[in-house]
């Protein structure tokens, strides 16, 4: 069973990393990050929405009200330069980590 | 289709948030299963059943609640620092010396405590009968800003904190600047300064301290019981 912390810090990898590419509102947010990982990673509301608000107090991402074409308001996330700065040592980590279990993985298999 | 700001509003209603805020995450969330539906209905699923999946992304409303709630209220660990730490020690320093530089303005002289011959200690009693007050206040706005216990402790015996670095900085230069002074002179001067100017007042302030942080989270702990 994975960890609440490793899956913690999944999220929040998968998020600054789609931010990165431009502003989102929650639900695009969840879609683009299921469709970029093959359905690996899933959002539901109720695991999304703590989590973008614990960020957005984290000051990582910003949150701003905009109206769509439609006429309806919508809440697009953004990532902030502390988000960028975050960002760049938690895919390292994620790498090593990765590398690191790979190699493992290879060891065991041998 | 149901009203999905209705829906939340209801499942979230006890959200203990300004009215503002909480109309703002009404808002967010409702859009966001209003759009989850309508996705599913054009993928071609019947009414119900769309509701039924829509609904299912949240298992738990009241956990929803609490976890967004422990969300909007994390802070930036720096902010979190700055306000657990800083301003309730630094405050809690700036008291205690004022207090004590006005002893010192009105001429109070301090108590002479003598053992063994030349060996003696000077002690302000006024000001470390003040102490427990002045860490108890440190504590008080440390725990009201949320802190750990440690960190609580900390920011009541910041005062001693400073006095110590001090004292630890003034040692080594008394080497060079002091250079004929022996140095078992040296050291018992250091021990008698540590003795009276953190040691004495540490133990003042952690008598404030110590039972204000133990008042406080027994209250937090039987107020978090009663909301879960």
């Amino acid at each position: 069973m994975i960890g609440s912390g490793i899956k913690r810090g999944t999220a929040e990898l998968a998020v600054l990393s789609v931010l990165q590419e431009g502003p989102l509102h929650g639900y695009e947010l969840a879609r683009r990050i299921e469709q970029q990982t093959n359905g690996a990673l899933h959002f539901t509301l109720a695991a999304l929405y703590p989590m973008l608000y614990r960020m957005e107090q984290q000051r990582w991402i910003r949150g701003s009200w905009e109206t769509s074409r439609n006429g309806r308001r919508r809440r697009c996330y953004r990532l902030t330069p502390g988000g960028k700065k975050k960002l760049a040592p938690l895919r390292r980590e994620w790498a090593e980590l990765f590398r690191a279990l790979h190699r493992l993985t290879k060891v065991a298999h041998a | 289709m149901p009203d999905w700001q209705k829906l939340v509003g209801q499942r979230l209603a006890g959200l203990a948030l300004g009215a503002a805020e909480k109309q703002e995450i009404y808002t967010e969330l409702a859009g966001h299963l209003e759009e989850s539906y309508e996705c599913l209905r054009a993928e071609g699923l019947a009414d119900q059943e769309a509701i039924h999946r829509t609904l299912a992304q949240v298992a738990d409303w009241r956990d929803l609640q609490r976890r967004i709630i422990i969300a909007k209220k994390t802070e930036d660990p720096m902010q979190n620092r700055l306000h657990q730490l800083w301003i309730p020690g630094f405050l809690t320093l700036t008291l205690s010396t004022i207090f004590l530089m006005t002893l010192q303005i009105h001429g109070y002289q301090p108590r002479i405590i003598s053992w063994n011959g030349p060996d003696t200690i000077l002690l302000y009693v006024p000001w470390l009968l003040s102490l427990p007050l002045f860490g108890g206040l440190g504590a008080y706005l440390s725990q009201r800003a949320g802190s750990p216990g440690s960190r609580v402790l900390l920011a009541s015996i910041f005062p001693v904190l400073s006095l110590a670095a001090c004292l630890f900085v003034i040692l080594p230069v008394s080497f060079i600047v002091d250079a004929h002074v022996e140095h078992r002179i040296r050291m018992a001067s250091f021990l008698r300064s540590f003795f009276e100017w953190v040691l004495v007042p540490g133990a003042a302030l952690l008598a404030g301290g110590l039972p204000v942080q133990f008042f406080l989270s027994r209250r937090l702990a039987s107020r978090r019981t009663a909301v879960d």
